[in-house]
């Protein structure tokens, strides 16, 4: 029987990142630029500030991007607040944001990375 | 794990120029409160109140992608306007500040009346669509829609362009068109919003019972060109027929299109069809021919009650006999009592559905009145700078392109060129314009991709969009031809659709569909307006009888322009086919 190879990334966290539709592209590049690797982005719709604001309230978009990216644990505080000022989470309205930590992630990794890795650990 | 990875803590909390706080959540959760009987009461959170810091920091962004929206449609083509008055015929503009300023309240007055109509008009028409047909019986939904069509047509902004052409209309040449245009302006929009309330109520029972397209359009074209070829034949009334025409162009606007849509597809998929991903299409097409009928009939009962003389001598009398002008037929007071009569009468309708048929309450009371108070403001806004801005520019291009091939005496040195490469000049300009403006027009895009996954790619977005591009820009050359040849306009028009009553008959229904359509969303609040003056101007510069028909030019282009691309693709996938099946015998799949 021949065996196959899977390597399990451990230490990974993700952030979770709700904002306004049509930020997303802004909110990753400040991700990436901090390190980050990937980011998924789906679309949903929410509310809360939102209608708390009255008619300004109508300057928040009830559509949102909800943006996950999966970070290491080390990264995990330094992009969490990049994201925080990249999103302008400080605004009434902008959304919201966490970060979890996961058990454990799988996803391609290169050869290359993985046999450095692998031997400096 | 890598060691070479990880970040000391130090340099870490170096990197970090912020000052970070924990707070509980706990903490911020409030008090369960009960109510005499011990109940819990539930929780309605405080409204917050912004600082202004944050008042300003929300609003940019939400105002500058709204401004930029408008700003993009209406700059390209006034500078294009502007550099070939200046630059090909070396004309200086007139009047440039008050065009400037005209032109930024039609930018300003367009993003608060699309704003307004996203937040105060749409909700109703989407609650009506879903609500509407469940509670109610056929007949009442027909009812409500024709209306609806009606109501939609007067807060069409621009419709507005139209009574400001009246004004360049000579009383003498065309008595009917004039009449039609100032006096019976009220029963000429009301009978086009006559023919949008027939159109959107058959376009819903046809999306119902899921009719075929194709026979309606003939069936509507067949009176149509009845009419005109009728109407053409009278001296008097053939003036009439660039209007009526054009009155189907005019139709298909911002609100027409979204709301009767929005209606009349929530009520196909209440009855069931709306997997029927074509049953939106078409009521913008009938939308577009039931209005011209409307406006034909008119101007035949006015000429049945009055005589082109009677007309003059009317006409001549109101002018002379001016007094002092009401506050609300001079300028800024007419544009006022426009916008209003434009929206409220809509809305009150909207109301009376929702409270008195369905029994239903406003959602968000607060959040739809003020939507609706930025659509008047919007709309009183952007007709103010539909007088100033647009049409006057437009107006004033058209009287000064003629000068490029003919004598004008407002133009010195004229003619600018010779003869013939002067002509050259002028159906290029139009031919340019056309082309620019359409492929610029967000509509076209929206349905580019449409189309594009409806047919599962075989008609591609681009295609379309220079299939359409390309009609409307040939048509509004032939729209200015016919001015400056004086061509009469049923000429072009009947064989125009003749043509495309040919190319429906040979096409299948998902083409039909879509090139119908594609003539309907060429024509936005910009085009229309600065199209209609420029071919008035033109007219007037040149001393034609009138000079509508280029919108009505620009509608029937695209059409065959569509259908024939959709013809030339099928004969190509068949081609392929053929190709494929000599070589092997394939499955046949495509």
């Amino acid at each position: 029987m021949s065996t196959r190879d899977f390597t399990i990334l451990t230490d990974v966290s993700m952030i979770t990142c709700i904002i306004q539709r049509g930020k997303a592209d802004e909110v990753v590049q400040a991700a990436q630029d901090a390190g980050a690797q990937g980011a998924t982005i789906h679309y949903g719709y929410g509310s809360g500030v939102r209608e708390r604001l009255g008619l300004l309230g109508l300057a928040v978009d009830v559509e949102k991007e909800v943006i996950t990216i999966l970070v290491a644990d080390d990264q995990a505080d330094r992009i969490f607040e990049r994201i925080y000022f990249a999103a302008e989470m400080d605004l009434p309205g902008a959304g919201i944001m966490y970060l979890t930590k996961l058990e454990k992630a799988a996803t391609y990794i290169p050869p290359e990375i993985k046999e450095k890795v692998g031997r400096a650990s | 794990m890598a060691n070479d990875g990880k970040i000391s803590f130090g340099g870490y909390t170096r990197e970090l120029y912020v000052h970070v706080d924990k707070l509980s959540y706990n903490k911020m959760v409030p008090p369960i409160e009960y109510d005499a009987q011990g109940n819990e009461k539930p929780y309605r959170p405080a409204s917050i109140a912004a600082g202004s810091g944050d008042i300003y920091r929300l609003l940019k962004p939400y105002l500058s992608v709204r401004f930029n929206e408008q700003f993009r449609a209406v700059t390209p083509l006034a500078i294009y306007l502007v550099l070939f008055q200046l630059f090909i015929l070396r004309q200086p503009i007139a009047d440039s500040s008050v065009i400037t300023a005209g032109l930024v309240a039609v930018i300003v007055g367009l993003m608060l009346f699309m704003e307004g109509l996203k937040v105060g008009l749409m909700p109703f028409g989407e609650a009506l669509g879903t609500s509407l047909p469940a509670r109610a019986k056929l007949m009442t939904v027909v009812v409500v829609v024709f209306l609806l069509g009606i109501g939609v047509t007067f807060a069409e902004p621009a419709i507005g362009a139209l009574q400001i052409a009246g004004s360049l209309v000579n009383v003498h040449q065309a008595p009917y068109l004039y009449f039609l245009l100032t006096q019976w302006s009220g029963s000429l929009v009301l009978s086009v919003g006559v023919g949008v309330g027939l159109a959107a109520a058959l376009g819903t029972i046809r999306s119902i019972y899921g009719w075929s397209l194709k026979p309606l359009i003939y069936m509507t074209l067949v009176p149509v060109l009845l009419i005109a070829i009728y109407m053409a034949l009278d001296a008097e009334l053939s003036k009439v027929l660039g209007l009526a025409f054009d009155c189907g162009a005019v139709t298909t606007g911002p609100v027409t299109v979204p709301l009767v849509l929005s209606l009349g597809i929530g009520i196909a998929r209440a009855a069931g069809r709306g997997s029927d991903a074509m049953s939106g299409f078409g009521i913008v097409t009938l939308a577009s021919l039931f209005p011209i009928v409307a406006v034909m009939v008119l101007a035949l009962t006015l000429s049945l009650s009055y005589s082109p003389d009677e007309i003059i001598t009317a006409a001549t009398v109101a002018t002379t006999g001016l007094g002092q002008i009401p506050w609300y037929e001079s300028s800024p007071g007419v544009e006022i009592v426009g916008g209003i009569r434009a929206i409220v009468p809509l809305v009150i309708f909207l109301l009376l559905v929702m409270v008195l048929l369905l029994g239903e309450r406003i959602p968000h009371a607060k959040i739809v009145s003020f939507g609706i108070f930025l659509c008047v403001i919007g709309m009183i806004v952007f007709s103010l700078g539909l007088s100033y801005g647009l049409s006057k520019l437009g107006g004033q291009s058209g009287g000064v392109v003629p000068a490029a091939f003919t004598a004008l005496e407002s133009v010195q040195g004229s003619p600018l060129y010779v003869l013939s490469f002067g002509l050259f000049i002028a159906v290029g300009f139009a031919w340019i314009l056309g082309f620019g403006a359409t492929l610029a027009e967000p509509a076209l895009n929206a349905l580019g991709m449409t189309v594009e996954s409806l047919t599962s790619g075989s008609f591609k977005k681009s295609t379309l969009m220079y299939a359409v591009s390309l009609g409307v820009a040939c048509g509004i050359s032939l729209g200015v031809a016919k001015i400056i040849f004086e061509i009469p306009i049923a000429y072009l028009l009947v064989p125009g659709y003749l043509i495309a009553i040919g190319l429906t008959y040979a096409s299948n229904e998902e083409y039909v569909n879509i090139a119908w359509d594609s003539a309907g969303v060429t024509t936005g609040p910009v085009t229309v307006p600065l199209v209609l003056a420029m071919g008035l101007g033109f007219g007037n510069a040149l001393g034609a009888v009138e000079g509508f028909g280029i919108l009505s030019m620009a509608s029937i282009g695209p059409i065959i322009a569509v259908l024939s691309t959709g013809l030339y693709i099928r004969w190509k996938i068949f081609k392929s086919h053929a190709m494929s099946d000599d070589i092997a015998e394939t499955d046949g799949v495509v």
